[in-house]
């Protein structure tokens, strides 16, 4: 409702609403040009009608008009809006700025005037939420409860207190913390007491105060009274067995999971908690049992606890014999508890022998289990019961249990499995031969297998790998492709393709995941605030450290901060005229990087593996992960530094004389800090990540930067620009010659490259590692045409102001001249260098391992996608190359 | 080998191994986020002991009156973790949540194709209860079934009569 105060020479709500309708439909189908018209329309019978300014300013906000947006909203706030059709239009413009802290003012504002409106001050808390204000929450849900005593108002109070002491400041003051987790707690003590408590929300709330104070006493009687009767009966069963093993009340722990493990064999969780109460209950003092005489039959053991192995095994024997299939599936939980009983025993140093000899558990278990393929992942972690011996025993036993030999394979059961492992056998063999013959091979079955099984997704995800590993980007699009990756898939899938592809030199197909990914991230971001008010609106209070630890994952994401910088690069590289280098959205994440809170995202574990590493920890804990995340993030911040800085040289032309100094400043600054960095992670010396396994990603893209004179060459050209900004009348004569030998050099070595590469007797093994090279060579070559433009465009004569040409000016000129004509000269050259790269891509013998695999194919397919990824990406990396070398004709004066 | 749990955010870097089969729908994270919010106790998922994810289910509970019920929006168990029982301990549990928010029934809606599913449901208790046209679009749109069990609290199991026509998309909800 309008607030007559305000609007006050607008017609009445009626017509407004008629008027404005249209708007929001044009708005809501997206057809923003039209809802300005309507808006226009609209302000020119009634001009000031806030919420159409308001829906005005979202229009064009939508059409990419942001000035024109925010000048608006600044002139609507200074006329203090108070109704809620302006303020949520405003809010949705600020939403889509990311300029939270605006909607706080905004509503803060509208209380004042429609002090007693419960919906202003229901917005006015949920904008405090987007922004993780927790203090001010805690003050408007309490306002809200004063103003009307709804419950989940009082909620809110409650989990706002909660929330200073968990996340807020105070958070790290153990005593402030204290103090407000006791002050939430009686909060809730008093709600009981006066006899509030309705819903489950609210006990859940007590719960979570009473956990985060570690009461687990209190707990446990809480769920055992009346409160927990309420929750239990709701919806969600509260285990209280999460308290009484913190309590060590190993007597209740070990019976109350027999209790649940008679009637549910297969909960593992439960398992665990029972088998580690049984080596507790060992270890303590005997207590007298609380059901005084121990079981004389099978009957009522349920009643004794299990303080001994025996006594353990004999349970799990039991329900071994009487294990019932469940809808006629045999069901894996007490088996399993066999192999964790035998691993506590070895832990403890106890003896296994009630169990009998290890190794016929894991016969026992194939037996039963052995047609799944969760069988692998089952018994992995407990290989670590034999020793190297055993293990060998174990493995010639199952082959003979299998029927395998070293000419046959089963004939019966599904085939895929059997081809999957093939096709890793076939990269280990690739890697101890480094060749690419065992790969084209793997490829070629992989295919065959998916012409069969056309949804194996396994197959897929290693196709991919092994394409990106002989660079063949466009088989790895493709395969990628049919795998339909989405949404956050983006993210935990992003290393297996999209990280690659810039490596490809296909550079439009990664213009293309790039802003499909970089629009997830963007929308998303925004998305997750509104995440955090349908916890409150739900009470899920549960649910809300979550969702912002959550946010903050999505935000902190190592790949989409790359993606970010490199989307920026990738632009660089295809800008030609200044306009375009002028307008590019040039910081990425507004140069607000926190590389302390990066973090990897990536779902390794995707790829199914056999590999004896898998059996220790999951890849993600693997050193050479840990590696690799610390070489990507160095890479990450020198690809930064390049961005950075060309950022702050386009701030310096575009600056005048008053703030150009300071600018200046800013970018010695960003060379220096790059130039230690670059420096800095040189003398660290990084190895690239082992290749031995294919379930792990290839090696960082920073050994290829490293490889490049980056900053040798773009630094010495920032030398320059510097000089002519400035205007210092000394500008060294060396740097022409400077830049040639570092140019030469690059370009000689390329060359060397590419032609030992045509006569090698196995061109594809290399292809991907010179492609990458070659990728960088022309990334370098093309920024530092646009730092000669940039140069140029500092020396243009500035308008109005006739200046005497000074002596330096000319001198800089004729500089300028020989830089460009040298940059010219190494671009044809380069773009000489690729038109000779050719190699012939026949494997002898390809045709007769087929044969021996029973594959039909020639492999011919495989081989001409991967060159063919080649023959594209040099055609797109020529065109780059030629159009850089047309437009720096256009510098030479 | 279950472990059931509620889903966490989290969860979804990790659920690769099961979405990436094709019948599986991948959703955007709003999706997920939005049932995460209301109904948590609804979204379970079921995790191997070295702590992959076997399947999950996501649920809510909607209606008034006697149409107060429970419903199945996604059942899925990992290709590597199928004929295990898995399914069966994942709706076990979502149908006894709806007893406990005092549900008359739970329905579900599956492919007329899908025949494995419509197996397994019908093993569990569900009866086909009517028709949708063209429920799913695609080409060509195909038809679902509505399946349904009774809760106890539906005494007279009047929620599980079946309808002798086949409903229209926009007739359901």
């Amino acid at each position: 409702m309008a607030s007559s105060k305000a609007t006050s020479h607008v017609p009445d709500n009626s017509v407004v609403e008629r008027r404005l309708r249209p708007i929001y439909e044009w708005l809501d189908n997206g057809n923003n040009k039209k809802a300005l018209q309507e808006c226009e329309k609209v302000l020119k019978k009634t001009s000031n009608l806030q919420c159409a300014k308001a829906l005005k300013a979202l229009a064009l906000l939508r059409l990419g008009k942001e000035t024109e947006c925010c000048t608006i909203l600044d002139s609507l706030t200074l006329e203090k809006p108070s109704d809620d059709a302006t303020l949520q239009a405003m809010t949705l413009c600020y939403r889509e700025l990311q300029q939270l802290e605006k909607i706080c003012r905004l509503y803060e504002q509208a209380v004042k005037i429609d002090h007693t409106n419960e919906e202003l001050h229901t917005h006015l808390f949920m904008a405090y939420v987007r922004v993780s204000d927790f203090k001010s929450q805690q003050q408007a849900a309490m306002t809200l409860y004063k103003l009307k005593a709804r419950n989940p108002y009082y909620c809110w109070v409650v989990m706002s207190i909660i929330l200073q002491a968990t996340r807020g400041p105070d958070s790290t003051n153990p005593q402030k913390r204290n103090l407000l987790l006791s002050l939430a707690e009686r909060m809730i003590n008093k709600f009981i007491t006066d006899n509030k408590m309705e819903a489950e929300q609210e006990a859940q709330l007590y719960i979570m105060v009473l956990e985060l104070q570690q009461k687990y006493e209190e707990l446990l009687s809480v769920l055992e009274g009346p409160i927990g009767d309420r929750l239990n009966n709701c919806s969600i069963s509260y285990s209280k067995l999460p308290y009484m093993v913190k309590l060590k009340q190993w007597n209740k722990v070990n019976l109350y999971c027999k209790s649940i493990l008679v009637y549910s064999v297969d909960k593992w969780n439960i398992w665990k908690e029972y088998i580690n109460s049984v080596f507790e209950l060992m270890q303590s003092p005997p207590v007298v049992n609380n059901h005084g005489e121990p079981a004389e039959n099978g009957q009522n053991d349920l009643e004794t606890v299990d303080d001994t192995p025996e006594k353990s095994h004999e349970f799990i024997c039991r329900l071994v014999e009487n294990v019932t299939t469940d809808n006629g599936y045999l069901l894996r939980g007490p088996y399993l508890a066999r192999f964790e009983l035998c691993s506590k025993l070895m832990e403890k140093g106890i003896d296994t022998d009630l169990l009998g000899d290890t190794i016929e558990l894991f016969i026992e278990y194939f037996r039963k289990f052995g047609h799944k393929p969760c069988c692998v992942s089952d018994l992995r972690t407990y290989l670590k019961l034999l020793d190297g011996e055993k293990k060998t025993e174990l493995g010639s036993r199952l082959i003979k249990d299998v029927g395998i030999s070293a000419t046959s394979i089963p004939q019966s059961g599904p085939s895929d499995p059997y081809a999957l492992l093939a096709a890793h056998v076939l990269y280990d063999l690739a890697q101890l031969t480094q060749s690419s013959e065992h790969i084209i091979l793997a490829l070629v079955l992989l295919d065959n297998l998916l012409n069969n099984s056309p949804s194996n997704f396994h197959a897929k995800l290693l196709s991919v790998r092994l394409y990106h590993t002989l660079g063949g980007g466009i088989g790895a699009q493709t395969m990628y492709e049919s795998l339909d990756v989405k949404h956050l898939q983006l993210d935990s899938l992003g290393y297996i393709h999209c990280g690659r592809l810039p490596t490809t030199g296909l550079l439009n197909l990664a213009t293309n995941l790039y802003d499909t990914t970089l629009k997830f991230f963007s929308s998303n971001y925004k998305d997750s605030s509104d995440h955090l008010t349908f916890s409150y609106k739900f009470g899920s209070f549960q649910k809300l450290d979550e969702f912002m630890d959550f946010r903050e994952r999505l935000n902190n994401s190592l790949h989409y901060t790359t993606i970010a910088v490199d989307g920026i690069m990738l632009c660089l590289m295809q800008c030609t005229t200044s306009e375009a280098l002028y307008n590019l959205d040039i910081s990425p994440k507004d140069n607000k990087i926190s590389w302390e809170t990066l973090r990897d995202n990536h779902d390794l574990s995707v790829y199914q593996s056999w590999d004896p590493e898998r059996a220790l920890s999951p890849p993600e804990e693997s050193e050479e992960i840990k590696l690799l995340f610390e070489q990507d993030v160095s890479f990450l911040k020198l690809r930064a530094s390049i961005v950075w800085a060309m950022s702050a040289a386009l701030d310096i032309v575009k600056s005048t004389d008053g703030t150009r100094n300071k600018n200046v400043e800013l970018l010695k600054g960003v060379l220096k800090d790059w130039d230690t960095l670059e420096k800095d992670i040189k003398t660290t010396n990084y190895t690239p990540i082992k290749q031995n396994q294919v379930t792990l990603p290839l090696p960082s893209r920073l050994h290829g930067y490293l490889e490049v004179p980056y900053f040798k060459i773009l630094g010495t050209l920032y030398q320059f620009f510097i000089h002519i900004a400035v205007e210092e009348v000394e500008t060294s004569n060396g740097i022409v010659s400077d830049m040639k030998n570092t140019l030469d050099d690059m370009l000689n070595a390329i060359e060397n490259r590419i032609e030992s590469h045509g006569k090698s007797s196995d061109p594809l093994w290399l292809q991907r590692v010179i492609m990458e090279r070659v990728v960088n060579i022309t990334e370098v070559l093309s920024i530092s045409c646009l730092l000669c433009l940039l140069c140029h465009n500092l020396m243009r004569p500035s308008q109005g102001k006739k200046t005497k040409r000074k002596s330096s000016d000319l001198k800089n000129r004729e500089l300028l001249n020989d830089v460009v004509t040298e940059l010219k000269q190494v671009s044809n050259r380069f773009d000489e260098i690729l038109d000779d790269w050719n190699y012939q891509n026949v494997i002898s013998e390809l045709s007769d391992r087929l044969l021996l695999l029973n594959l039909s194919a020639d492999g011919q397919t495989v081989l001409n996608n991967i060159r063919e990824s080649r023959v594209q990406a040099v055609k797109s990396l020529k065109g780059i190359l030629k159009s850089k070398s047309k437009f720096l004709s256009g510098l030479i004066v | 080998m279950t472990t059931l749990r509620p889903f966490t955010c989290d969860d979804m870097y990790k659920f690769n191994n099961v979405n990436l089969d094709p019948l599986t729908e991948t959703y955007g994270l709003s999706f997920y986020m939005q049932y995460l919010a209301h109904w948590p106790e609804y979204f379970q998922v079921a995790e191997s002991p070295s702590g992959e994810i076997m399947g999950y289910i996501m649920g809510k509970a909607e209606g008034h009156g006697e149409n107060w019920h429970g419903h199945v929006t996604a059942l899925t168990v990992s290709p590597g973790f199928r004929r295990l029982g898995l399914a069966a301990a994942l709706m076990n549990f979502l149908e006894d949540v709806s007893e406990k928010k005092r549900a008359y029934f739970v329905d579900l809606f599956v492919r007329v194709s899908n025949r494995v599913a419509i197996n397994m449901y019908t093993n569990l208790g569900y009866i086909i209860y009517r028709t949708v046209l063209e429920y799913y679009s695609g080409d060509p749109d195909e038809d679902a079934y509505d399946m349904r069990k009774a809760c106890s609290r539906d005494e007279k199991l009047k929620s599980v009569i079946p309808l002798t026509h086949p409903v229209r998309p926009e007739d359901v909800e």
